[in-house]
């Protein structure tokens, strides 16, 4: 089934144009050459409760992965948004941090998180999920845990 | 053998030190000290705001010529009153230990504290939106963080809770906003006045044992007296108070209502559209006590108000177009209200 031009997994979208960190739910599509959008999958936001606010780090901030680009907060828990890559900050989705619900609304478009410039894309995209088949294995198979799981409806 | 719950009762501590001690036991846990169950009691009354809320929140005025100081903490929610009345407990774990989903994590850390609260009498449930509630009152105020590779809930018993101030700390400019949002209060926020002594005990049994870990007494480590003393020097500075960088709304953006969450579902708020004044008070989605002012209503206020009590948010505009020009003015103001925005 699709939606809006992206598959839908039991209900949630997935879009099979980008690739995926399957420990974070963080989406990373790359733009030009060595730059990447990165954002939120939609079970990853389902997952954090009623999303409400999103702040980011300064653009021209140097990002390590595995360490954090802003913080989320939902449900009054306040945690870091994770860098899926290592790179520099080139631009922060100013429209999310107004709107948080920007995100939940488009997570895949318009409610987008950081854009970066990639300082190690060799290293580290390779361990990104990218092939569709793949990504949408994972996908359903994570939907099945949380539903087990009752985090998330079933 | 378990692994230990270090147990650490910071008794009263200044308002500062009730933040930063427990801040700094994040960075410690982050840095490898064992997972903690702490407790302090404000020495004295004070304002704390949650990590991402606006710092025009709190009525500084009225903090200043009371005394009140204002902290920014790190977990979320909103700006709250804190007093010698509450005792807070935090208890701290690495994140790893916790689930991936915060949703998930969240009740994890929460639960205990309700088991403790049944011990000691209190039929508490954790409800709506992860709260502690008894019936439809909310009894424990919670927050939560990530605080590096560590993960801290921090919450309340509340012996005694003093409504009027909790309300007077919040920045309305609307007198009948204020009084609405103290009528919620004082309907929707509790106080369980148990023996804090056997709610200490009992929550440390029941942390321990939903968490496997064998509770022991314990202190702070040197790494984390170094973070105190570098986070009272934070939590002191103005530009921690402002709080993270948040861009300006976009220009063009309609206003916004002042909003004032009181409990998951209820809230007030108040909005001023083309001369027309509303303040009101929503409970799950219903109107429940509406103020409107605004010139050229010809008399019929206390009609429109009557019409829009018991209605449902959602279908305001709809009534208020029987109620002409005035009618179109005041149904705009109600639009600026937005409750994805509590």
């Amino acid at each position: 089934m699709e939606q809006a031009g992206h598959l839908v997994v039991a209900g949630f979208p997935l879009a099979l144009d980008r690739r995926y960190h399957v420990g974070t739910h963080m989406w990373v599509l790359l733009s030009e050459p060595g730059q990447a959008r990165i954002g939120m999958d939609p079970l990853g936001i389902e997952t954090s409760g009623t999303l409400a606010e999103l702040s980011f780090v300064p653009v021209g901030t140097e990002l390590i992965a595995g360490r954090p680009f802003g913080q989320l907060e939902a449900a009054k828990f306040v945690g870091p948004l994770v860098s899926p890559v290592s790179g520099i900050v080139l631009a922060v989705n100013d429209a999310a941090a107004i709107d948080a619900a920007l995100t939940v609304r488009d997570p895949y478009g318009a409610g987008w998180l950081i854009e970066v410039s990639l300082s190690d894309a060799a290293g580290e995209l390779p361990a990104l999920l990218a092939d569709p088949d793949e990504i949408t294995t994972w996908f359903a198979a994570k939907i099945a845990d949380y539903r087990r799981m009752g985090v998330i409806a079933q | 053998m378990a692994e230990p719950l270090r147990v650490i009762d910071f008794g009263c501590a200044s308002p500062l030190r009730s933040q930063t001690l427990w801040h700094a036991i994040g960075y410690g846990v982050s840095a490898g000290a064992p997972a903690t169950l702490s407790f302090t009691r404000p020495a004295a009354p004070y304002v704390c705001i949650g990590y991402h809320r606006g710092i025009e929140e709190v009525d500084h005025d009225y903090c200043r010529a009371n005394g009140l100081p204002v902290f920014r903490r790190m977990v979320g929610g909103g700006p709250v009153y804190l007093d010698a009345g509450q005792l807070f407990f935090q208890v701290c774990l690495p994140a790893r230990a916790l689930p991936a989903a915060r949703w998930q994590a969240l009740s994890v850390l929460l639960e205990p504290a309700v088991t403790a609260f049944r011990v000691v009498g209190v039929p508490a449930d954790l409800a709506d939106e992860l709260e502690i509630c008894v019936g439809d009152r909310k009894i424990c105020g919670h927050g939560a963080g990530q605080i590096e590779d560590a993960v801290v809930l921090c919450g309340n018993l509340i012996e005694r809770f003093d409504h009027e101030r909790a309300s007077r700390v919040l920045a309305m400019a609307d007198p009948d906003q204020r009084d609405q949002t103290l009528a919620l209060m004082r309907r929707f926020v509790a106080a369980t006045p148990v023996d804090p002594v056997l709610f200490q005990a009992s929550m440390i049994s029941a942390y321990a044992e939903a968490l496997g870990l064998a509770a022991v007494p314990g202190e702070l480590t040197g790494t984390e007296r170094s973070a105190v003393a570098e986070l009272d020097e934070r939590f002191a500075s103005a530009g921690w108070l402002l709080g993270p960088d948040r861009p300006a709304p976009a220009a063009g953006a309609g206003p916004c209502a002042r909003q004032v969450k009181v409990r998951a579902g209820v809230w007030t708020f108040a909005a001023t559209c083309d001369g027309a004044k509303v303040a009101a008070s929503v409970v799950r989605g219903t109107v429940e006590q509406v103020r409107l002012r605004a010139g050229g209503l010809n008399g019929s206020t206390l009609g429109a108000e009557r019409a829009l009590t018991g209605v449902p948010l959602r279908s305001v505009a709809q009534v208020l177009a029987g109620f002409g020009d005035p009618g179109r003015r005041f149904a705009a103001a109600f639009a600026t209200a937005d409750p994805g925005r509590l």
